[in-house]
């Protein structure tokens, strides 16, 4: 077993009656491809904030890079929130200086190179853009920074074919160049089954199956094979 | 998945499958079939991972066995190639020979044929040999 770089157990997170997450025990593999994967409500976003310290558990512990999850630590992870809009009112470009500034790890130079590869350009104003426009700059910016951890939270969802298709071919791209940890929370599973090393299924804030995605294969079949034989 | 042809080698994955596996042995009957040359460089890992799209590492593990079983080989700087060997290539056309010839004889085992019976079928079939 390779060394792993999220270790969660006996997690907890209530809200109000209800447990987002309830009891999870949890281990990602360093430098691996992770999906985790449930329906909705299963607990993946609770779990996916909690990472970065956005939700701190009511019960359990939780490691990531062998630490806390903190503000220090938070520099080391690239994090691609659920639902997020940063640049409003900003141009690609000026979305770039910010990131060049404030984003540690950030590197301008790719960022340039990855904005232009997802078919976005420097002077574009992202007030005016399209979801899809704005989901491969927002994706751009994440995966220009150089730290050993990547979160993507619904980096497909509510996005077209020809945007998901640039988005999974510079997820390849960086996948190639780069020794990093990287979570992928979706929904679309048939399209990016291909890209995963490890999966997580999660129901009811507990983990439901969790392996590497070609002994899955092996022996259960197809990732969303699984999930339906999981969920349905 | 649809079929994908790179760099001349044809690729058709199913996702229910270690696809590993399948990368590595649609290589090995490209190499057989002649579809890719002896000595003729091979796409680069991110190449061959774009094209599939699948991830890097699961195009690196299947690599390494060929690289592993001497049909390919990597020259620093220059990538990697098929083995000019052409006794290495026959060695894999009849591997792959021999396993299609178990697969087929344990199917008409397994319905009843006797070897006989096996011999006359082929015959029928046009097979000129005894």
């Amino acid at each position: 077993m390779t060394k792993a770089a999220i270790q969660g157990s006996g997690l907890v997170k209530r809200y109000g009656r209800r447990n987002a997450l309830d009891g999870l025990d949890i281990e990602i593999p360093e430098n691996s491809v992770t999906a985790v994967l449930g329906p909705n409500g299963a607990g993946k976003s609770t779990f996916m904030r909690m990472l970065t310290g956005l939700v701190t558990p009511d019960q359990g512990t939780l490691r990531v890079l062998g630490e806390a999850p903190s503000w220090k630590l938070n520099g080391r992870i690239s994090y691609l929130p659920d639902r997020a809009r940063w640049y409003e009112g900003h141009t690609v470009a000026e979305a770039i200086r910010w990131g060049s500034n404030l984003l540690p790890g950030f590197d301008a130079a790719q960022a340039l190179q990855l904005v232009e590869q997802l078919g976005l350009k420097a002077d574009m104003d992202v007030k005016g853009m399209s979801k899809g426009q704005e989901a491969r700059l927002m994706l751009a910016m994440c995966l220009a920074r150089d730290v050993p951890l990547l979160v993507l939270d619904e980096p497909f969802s509510g996005i077209d074919m020809i945007s998901r298709e640039r988005i999974v071919a510079a997820l390849i791209d960086s996948f190639s160049d780069r020794r990093q940890t990287v979570l992928i929370c979706t929904h679309e599973i048939p399209e990016t089954e291909s890209l995963f090393d490890h999966a997580v299924f999660l129901n009811d804030g507990t983990v439901a199956l969790s392996g590497d995605v070609e002994e899955l294969r092996a022996t259960r079949g197809s990732v969303q094979d699984i999930y339906r034989q999981l969920y349905v | 998945m649809n079929e994908v042809t790179v760099g001349g080698m044809r690729f058709e994955l199913d996702l229910s499958q270690p696809l590993y596996e399948q990368v590595l042995d649609q290589v090995r009957s490209s190499i057989a079939k002649g579809e890719i040359a002896l000595g003729e460089k091979i796409p680069s890992v991110r190449e061959m991972a774009q094209a599939l799209k699948i991830n890097p590492n699961t195009v690196m593990r299947a690599y390494q066995e060929l690289e592993r079983d001497q049909l390919t080989e990597t020259r620093r700087g220059q990538g990697t190639f098929i083995t000019a060997d052409a006794e290495k290539v026959k060695h894999i056309r009849y591997k792959l020979a021999e396993e299609a010839v178990e697969e087929f004889l344990a199917k008409l085992g397994s319905l009843g044929f006797t070897a006989s019976e096996i011999a006359a079928i082929l015959r029928s079939k046009g097979g000129e040999g005894q």
